[in-house]
């Protein structure tokens, strides 16, 4: 049974200049709990989809329906309640003077009691580890503590749906396996996590489905394997296959793996032999 | 990572930064904002009323203690803090001492150019006492501004009703000074690795590349910032969380226990 759909967008269309859309007539179906790789060469309308969802950018035409109702102009505080949306560089992202503040700074603006802000920011801290941290000034920190915390920020405000705008960019191996374990807890809490990278074998191993965008259009909407198998859709959005997947397809024709396990990490590999 | 471990990204050290850094890690900074605030402007105003260079002696004095081992700024550092003023104080207060003229005056003098400097023994106490009083008043400022952020200052105007405009600019301003001096930073490092601080001319020339740069890149920033901003929900308000720090009695007790002692101070001086 599929589960019930989250978020929709209908022929989304979005331009920063005239007569250079950005988007073009984009509509996608999301559902609960999805685990969603979006993929793309650099300016290909990632951002610009990630900043829709969350309701920042409000389409010039097209339509974007939350839990089967539409989001016109008045709803869109809504919808940022719904949808969170870690930036890409945590430094755009930081705005108080102490981790606490800077964490609390989205639930301030829930308007929540200041008990439940002081719960939600404790849980968040506690969440991605940072109870050592609350009382430091963010801009003091390490890249992968701040990306920690402004993860953290997003977690406080409890959103069904959270938006990472590559995630994996600023880390170091530790903190991509840090991020890769929340993003794992997060998903069994049933949040629906949308992931925008470039890390081909991150997006194979951990996504189910995987969005490929080219040119301001989706090129591509599918199971994650299904889309790595498509050479002729990898060729045309300069992606490339993940190494896992040329492994097994290398040993499949030497006979040495059994057909149809496409082992997505390493770990998996020695079971799948022959 | 220890408290010093926090160091390792300041080399671009900046006053800004340094005095921010130690307030976050002073040991009363879980004081209350306005207690810290009335307080330091208590002792300020004192040493400006009771005009005392023994009460404003005794406030440099204890306010550098206060300075060195509660707000734990290695002493050297401290010293090299109250060099800033130090300079301009100096300055101001030969500059009171002294009086120029055609006719030998005063207790001491020197004769330069057809012109006597002359300087007085009153004017020498003047002089000294004025400087005394000044540097206990910025003594008394540096305790609260080692102590308490930035944005903790904001929040204690924002009780004192200060317009919001101003308070939440206060604290975009703040928070837009890292941003930019680390942006600098970085590209005065990009410059100078290719040799654009090779002599004076291309430093001109890569300074106002910079600055040019800087601005645009501003602008770049504080729209992705407000995108960020709008994305967690921000709608034209700023309510920052402030953390709750009560008064506690023997705080406040500590603080009457020094007025008395610097009015102590006073009596001896002035019997």
């Amino acid at each position: 049974m599929e589960a019930e759909e989250i978020i929709r967008t209908e022929h989304l269309t979005y331009e920063y200049q005239a007569g250079c859309p950005v988007l073009q007539d984009l509509s996608v179906s999301i559902h609960k709990g999805e685990k969603i790789a979006v993929m793309g060469s650099n300016g290909a309308g990632k951002s610009t989809f990630f900043l829709h969802l969350n309701g920042v950018l409000q389409a010039g035409k097209g339509k974007i329906f939350y839990g089967g109702a539409e989001i016109r102009r008045k709803d869109l505080n809504g919808l940022r309640k719904h949808v969170g949306f870690v930036f890409q560089d945590a430094d755009n992202q930081m705005i108080a003077s102490s981790v606490q503040a800077e964490v609390a700074f989205g639930p301030m603006n829930l308007k929540l009691p200041k008990e439940e802000v002081k719960k939600r920011v404790s849980e968040a801290l506690e969440y991605m580890d940072l109870q050592g941290y609350r009382e430091r000034p963010p801009h003091y920190l390490s890249g992968g503590e701040k990306k920690r915390v402004s993860i953290a920020d997003i977690i406080a405000m409890k959103p069904e749906v959270i938006l990472f705008d590559e995630p994996t960019a600023a880390l170091d191996p530790l903190g991509g396996e840090l991020l890769e374990d929340v993003l794992e807890r997060l998903s069994k809490e049933g949040k629906t996590l949308l992931v925008s990278t470039h890390d081909v074998d991150f997006a194979y191993r951990w996504a189910e489905r995987a969005l490929i965008f080219h040119q301001g259009k989706l090129a591509a909407d599918g199971g994650t394997l299904e889309i790595f198998q498509q050479e002729q859709v990898l060729r045309e959005t300069h992606l490339k296959k993940p190494e896992m997947l040329t492994v097994y397809e290398a040993l499949l024709q030497k006979g040495r793996i059994r057909k149809g396990s496409y082992p997505r990490r390493a770990g998996e590999l020695p079971g799948a032999l022959i | 990572m220890g408290v010093f471990g926090l160091h390792k990204n300041s080399h671009h050290s900046h006053g800004v930064r340094n005095i921010d850094f130690y307030a976050s890690q002073s040991k009363i900074r879980h004081w209350n904002d306005s207690f810290k605030v009335a307080s330091s402007c208590i002792i300020l105003l004192l040493c400006m009323i009771l005009d005392q260079p023994e009460v404003s002696i005794t406030v440099i004095v204890t306010m550098g203690i206060v300075n060195i081992w509660a707000n734990r700024v290695p002493a050297l550092a401290y010293i090299g803090l109250l060099k800033v003023p130090l300079a301009f104080l100096a300055i101001g207060c030969i500059i009171i001492a002294l009086g120029i003229s055609k006719q030998p005056m005063g207790d001491y003098r020197v004769f330069l150019c057809g012109h006597y400097f002359y300087t007085t023994n009153e004017g020498v106490g003047r002089a000294a006492a004025l400087f005394f009083k000044a540097m206990g008043a910025v003594s008394a400022m540096y305790a609260l501004t080692l102590s308490t952020s930035a944005s903790e200052l904001a929040g204690v105007l924002k009780k004192a009703h200060v317009p919001k405009a101003v308070v939440e600019l206060m604290n975009m301003m703040y928070r837009f000074i890292f941003i930019l001096t680390e942006v600098q930073g970085r590209m005065k490092t990009a410059a100078v690795s290719r040799l654009g601080y090779v002599d004076f001319k291309a430093s001109c020339y890569s300074f106002g590349k910079i600055g040019g740069n800087l601005f645009l890149v501003s602008l770049k920033k504080a729209n992705t910032y407000y995108d960020a901003m709008v994305s967690r929900g921000y709608e034209g308000d700023l309510p920052f969380w402030e953390e709750e720090k009560q008064v506690k009695l023997w705080q406040a007790g500590a603080l009457m226990l020094y007025l008395c002692g610097l009015a102590g101070v006073y009596i001896l001086a002035t019997r």
